[in-house]
């Protein structure tokens, strides 16, 4: 018993001394996603073969795989799935420039006006939590079945956070850095540009990350409910037609989109907002939700 | 030159009436809530007499000038410009960017002055905390202000590095000729860098006190083992509870 006692204590102070690498951290990161992702991947394999859930309404990770091929090869070769998906990608950047740019310019003008911080971001944060997806039907009313309705849509739900995320982004200047401003006789223009919207810069990339989701949110729900020729209408034919491996397929290739915007979004960031590095832009790099 | 201050019955203060020496050092201490700092910014002009006015070098201040510095507790640089480009803001405001551009060389020089010989292109988050400070130091003086309004520049820092950057404050302030008003909560530190030391009391916010400290300058950090100045931070610790009682 008591030399039992002396080994832990001795494991106890060896750990304190040297502590010894948890597995966690001695695999590389790698090595545990691809881990997680061949998990979940087995468990939809083991569903479908139980049996208790038909194979038309859900395939198999094979039956996907099989139809990702499929339509990657349509869209080599420029057929449909090109077309829509074309036609979805047009929609959702041309939705994302515009709540960028609009976003952005309403947002500094809420941010730097003293009317626009107590009578209008109020309205702001009250739209922004509004189930936005829920004006797609009055965007097909007033702008047809065209891609000007996807457009508007995307515009619309990826537009708020952008004006909500630069206007707070303005507000959250340091009262000390605007009394020095002050001090120096800056004027309105040049504590703007030399200090309020370079304090704003990493509020302003967060809301742009959030407009690259919501943006491609916007495009397919647009499409959903407005029919066009875009990846939502294949994506509805398909269900429809109960081809679930197929609407797998086109979904992962609209993720694939969602993905590249996001990360093409946050390489910029991290060259622009150099100084911010660490916990404080992981926080805010998290994937948004809608 | 003469510079002087009046200053009569302002804001949250009572009967405040402060008259400088240029090229002295004062130093003005006080509970919190008295006032210090807003009798800083109604001189730096960035408030405004309720009544009573503040004088500097002959003209009385109507709003912010640029021959009057600042320095606050934290040193308030901006992340993404560089120690030398932090230092030059103030020109690049006042003057523009080419004016900038000329003082570049001034700039190098003051950075050597503090010890940041070679830190010209370090960004902020690459310095300590007292690093900070010394670059907001340089800030302040690129402009060659003859005023400099300290507002407790060294209480976020840790005792040792403070005593390190009240030294380097001395020699800065000894050798440039500038009249020099500092707020701070410490007594040593007070009667280190001053000549006078003002106690202030709360509610309302007066002068209860004015302390001369002659101690010979340049003051060295031999200075602290000194009687005389165990005398005077025992002087001002009394006069402190007076004033608080």
């Amino acid at each position: 018993m008591a030399r039992l006692r002396r080994e832990s204590g001795a494991l106890e102070a060896g750990a304190l001394v040297e502590p010894e690498e948890r597995l966690i951290e001695r695999v590389p990161r790698v090595v545990w996603l691809a881990a997680v992702g061949v998990l979940l991947l087995s468990l939809w394999q083991l569903l479908t073969m139980i049996g208790t859930v038909s194979p038309i309404l859900l395939p198999g990770p094979a039956e996907v795989a099989d139809e990702i091929v499929d339509s990657a090869t349509n869209i080599v070769s420029g057929g449909h799935v090109a077309e829509a998906l074309a036609t979805t990608v047009v929609e959702i950047l041309l939705g994302f420039i515009g709540a960028a740019v609009l976003g952005f310019g309403l947002g500094v003008l809420v941010g730097e006006t003293r009317i626009g911080q107590t009578a209008v971001m109020p309205y702001l944060v009250g739209f922004n939590a509004l189930p936005k997806v829920a004006f797609a039907p009055v965007f097909v009313a007033w702008f047809g079945f065209g891609v000007e309705s996807k457009i508007v849509m995307a515009m619309f739900i990826a537009f708020f956070p952008m004006a909500v995320d630069t206007a707070a982004g303005l507000a959250s200047v340091d009262r000390d850095a605007l009394l020095m401003f002050r001090q120096l006789q800056a004027g309105r223009r040049k504590t703007l540009l030399k200090l309020k919207l370079p304090t704003a810069l990493p509020y302003i990339f967060a809301g742009l990350k959030t407009a690259t989701v919501f943006s491609v949110v916007g495009a397919i729900v647009g499409e959903y409910l407005g029919g066009g020729g875009g990846m939502g209408e294949l994506v509805r034919l398909s269900a429809q037609s109960l081809r679930i491996d197929r609407v797998f397929a086109l979904i992962t290739y609209l993720a694939v989109v969602a993905m590249v915007m996001f990360a093409i979004v946050s390489w910029v960031e991290r060259r622009v907002v150099f100084w911010q590095q660490g916990e404080e832009l992981e926080g805010k790099a998290a994937w948004p939700t809608s | 030159m003469s510079k002087t201050f009046a200053l009569r019955r302002v804001h949250a203060l009572a009967e405040v009436d402060l008259d400088l020496q240029p090229g002295s050092f004062y130093s003005i201490i006080g509970p919190s809530g008295c006032g210090k700092s807003t009798l800083l910014k109604l001189i730096a002009g960035l408030m405004r007499p309720s009544s009573g006015h503040v004088t500097v070098a002959g003209t009385t201040v109507t709003g912010p000038r640029r021959d009057i510095g600042m320095m606050f507790q934290q040193p308030v640089l901006l992340p993404w410009r560089t120690a030398l480009s932090n230092v030059l803001l103030p020109i690049e405001i006042r003057d523009g960017s080419s004016a900038a551009r000329k003082v570049r060389d001034t700039a190098l020089g003051l950075l050597e002055l503090v010890g940041l010989h070679g830190f010209d292109n370090v960004y902020p988050y690459e310095l300590s905390g007292g690093m900070a400070q010394r670059v907001a130091i340089c800030r302040m003086l690129i402009t060659e202000p003859t005023l400099l309004l300290l507002d407790e520049p060294f209480g976020a820092l840790d005792e040792l590095t403070r005593d390190v950057m009240n030294l380097e404050l001395a020699r800065i302030c000894e050798s440039r000729n500038v009249t020099t008003f500092m707020v701070t909560h410490s007594i040593p530190e007070a009667v280190f860098l001053s000549d006078v030391v003002f106690v202030m009391s709360a509610r309302p916010g007066r002068i209860a006190d004015t302390i001369r400290v002659d101690l010979p300058r340049p003051r060295t950090l031999e200075v602290l083992s000194n009687d005389r100045f165990t005398g005077f931070v025992k002087q001002l610790r009394l006069s402190l509870a007076v004033g608080a009682a």
